[in-house]
């Protein structure tokens, strides 16, 4: 079957009322958690996670639920970025240089209808792509022995700090961290049993989510207690919405450049949404700046938002085909087809293709109704976000402790949770990133898994790890990853922190 | 000052050789000793671990800036509030444990004692007959019996 009949076939599924319905509340909850201050997109989607596990959704109604909501949080995002001058995470950055100022003058509105628009081209021609990109890597991808796929997960952790990362040999520590957590629990191949004690609770492993939730939310409340961050900060009013077919048309060459960049550089390991977001905006400086930009150009604000939303979108290529997430969020994702019983990889496109095409045609659906739901209801969102973190936070950790509760009904759950709350705030403090634990929780069963069947092919001989000549690409790629952030990662972040300097003076 | 660094440096490289021992004396799995086994992949980690955490204490970054010391008195007394709630949940029941912690959480973030058992109440009255009525999700009902 050809792409677009399987597409299409994703279409039905994604067209169903009952799929749309879940596309819009995840829309809803998903703009929501990516305007509330302090809630990434990833924290939410995290939240998330159990709940949607132990309402007992089928797979696909969860898997639509929770890609809307993904997306979502890529928009509502923005709403802080612009209103605040406070980016939700990294990418969003680029989108404060200009969406700011537009708001002071008096255009906020114009400012979120301009993100709005911009994001929802970023994510269409992103998962466009995405299309036509993913079943070509699958179908390359099958041709991965062991040898490779230990590579390629190699690869992901080194890749994983990206180009604008600050220590690696932190990134180093913290995936080593997850994937030391994973070998607890008893061992899948031979039954010995490791680390854990003699302790019935530990004979299963540690679950992800436990982890996920307490390391990114319960870690964020104790930032937010310390820094008596409680009241909430002042916001710009938003005034009238005036956008004409003409402040669109001015946008959309910066939006299409802008997308076609981001996808890129989602799709390429260790680029990400954050260089995304800040070779689009850069480039569009270059091709068309008349002194307005930094001080309000819709352009400004259309670029990097086309290009943070390219890079979500194009971030999915290598998470569907290989089972190798390139960001936080998209780590995240994983954890949520982990849970669902979903093996990403190249398989999944034979094995479960009305799956992967509903996924697909899902995003679709979502971008378009986030997109209509964001220009009307945008003041709606505007008044949530002025809720005091004071209220919020708690009533967010008593949501995600219920989630978590809810997936074994055991308070040992719970304890879990608030150690690992300590040890992400310890480790933020420390400044070793959290997203490669997680991802080593995540991969470390398939990653171990893969050693042990290449070793035991060749007789207990390492060598075959690179003996072949993908896998030899793989590991070139993943050292270059290791070791390029440390000659030209100072050089871009100070590149990125001046132009966002520049602004405030 | 670069301390911080240094002394989570020694506490991972502790860590990673502790794992790394802990491996060896896995029991040998049935069946016999193969070329790879359960201890592989253990001691590959725990060699990564080590080397990270050497260059830690060898070149340390700028240190961070911890809270003072009533402020992580404070964090461990939130810290217990959260447990108490956890083991509160299978005695008292879901209500009667959320509403104290959100009502501590809320009043430790800087809201007004009335306002904060207010929201502690109404908060925990709703997540608990939204989850059990409308959601089909079992919390403890606890003493109150509802």
């Amino acid at each position: 079957m050809g792409t677009i009949e399987l597409l299409m076939q994703g279409f039905a599924v994604a067209l169903s009322p009952e799929s749309i319905m879940f596309a819009l509340i995840g829309a809803i909850l998903g703009t929501l958690i990516g305007a509330l201050p302090g809630l990434g997109p990833a924290n939410g989607v995290a939240i998330l996670i159990p709940l949607a596990f132990s309402l007992g959704l089928s797979p696909t109604s969860s898997l639509i639920l929770l890609t809307s909501v993904y997306a979502g949080a890529m928009y509502g995002g923005r709403i802080s970025s612009i209103l605040l001058n406070i980016p939700g995470d990294e990418p969003a950055m680029m989108t404060c240089l200009d969406g700011y100022p537009m708001a002071v003058k008096g255009k906020a509105a114009e400012a979120l209808a301009t993100s709005a628009i911009a994001s929802f081209i970023g994510s269409f021609i992103a998962t466009i792509g995405l299309v036509i990109l993913a079943p070509i890597l699958a179908k390359f991808a099958l041709k991965f022995g062991p040898a490779e796929y230990f590579a390629l997960f190699a690869l992901a952790f080194a890749t994983l700090g990206g180009i604008t990362g600050k220590n690696q040999f932190k990134t180093l520590i913290a995936a080593a961290l997850g994937l030391m957590i994973a070998t607890v629990g008893i061992d899948i191949s031979s039954g010995v049993q490791r680390y854990t004690y003699d302790s019935l609770h530990l004979f299963e492993g540690i679950d992800f989510l436990i982890a996920i939730v307490g390391l990114f939310a319960i870690s964020e409340l104790f930032f937010f207690l310390e820094q008596h961050a409680g009241d909430g900060l002042k916001q710009v009013a938003l005034n009238k919405l005036k956008l004409t077919a003409k402040d669109i048309l001015f946008v959309l060459p910066a939006s299409l450049r802008g997308a076609l960049l981001g996808f890129v550089s989602g799709v390429l390991p260790g680029a990400g949404a954050s260089l995304g977001s800040f070779v689009s905006y850069t480039l569009e400086k270059k091709v068309s700046d008349t002194g307005e930009f930094g001080k309000g150009d819709p352009r400004g604000v259309a670029a990097p938002e086309a290009g943070n939303n390219g890079a979500a979108s194009g971030a999915l290529v290598p998470m569907l085909t290989l089972g190798v997430p390139g960001s936080g969020t998209t780590a995240v994702l994983l954890a949520m087809l982990i849970s669902l019983n979903v093996n990403p990889g190249p398989m999944l496109f034979q094995q479960s293709p009305d799956l992967v095409w509903g996924v697909i045609a899902a995003l679709f659906v979502g971008n378009l109704v986030l997109l209509l739901l964001n220009i009307p209801m945008v003041g709606v969102f505007v008044k949530l976000l002025s809720i005091p973190p004071k209220y919020l936070m708690p009533i967010v950790t008593l949501i995600a402790s219920v989630g978590i509760f809810s997936i074994t009904g055991s308070a040992i759950d719970l304890y879990f949770m608030v150690g690992f709350g300590i040890m992400g705030y310890v480790l933020r403090k420390v400044e070793i990133p959290l997203v490669p634990v997680i991802l080593g929780m995540l991969l470390g069963p398939e990653m171990e898994k893969n050693l042990r069947h290449a070793l035991v092919l060749s007789d207990g001989d390492w060598t075959v790890l690179w003996s072949s000549g993908l896998s030899i690409g793989l590991w070139v790629v993943a050292l270059a990853g290791l070791i390029l952030p440390m000659v030209f990662g100072k050089i871009l972040r100070t590149k990125m922190k001046r132009s966002k300097d520049g602004l405030t003076d | 000052m670069r301390i911080t660094d240094r002394v989570f440096g020694v506490l991972l490289l502790i860590l990673a050789v502790t794992y790394g021992y802990e491996a060896t004396k896995f029991p040998i799995p049935f069946g016999g000793q193969e070329s790879v086994g359960p201890e592989t992949f253990p001691i590959l980690l725990s060699i990564i671990l080590a080397i990270g955490s050497i260059y830690m204490i060898v070149k340390p970054d700028e240190d961070a800036k911890w809270p003072a010391v009533s402020m992580l008195i404070e964090l461990g007394i939130v810290c217990l509030v959260l447990v108490l709630f956890a083991f509160g949940l299978e005695y008292v029941g879901f209500v009667l444990s959320a509403t104290p912690a959100v009502a501590f959480l809320c009043w430790r973030m800087g809201a007004t004692p009335g306002k904060s058992l207010l929201t502690g109440a109404i908060t925990s009255v709703v997540i608990y007959v939204l989850f059990t009525r409308v959601l089909e999700l079992a919390l403890p009902s606890g003493i109150l019996g509802l």
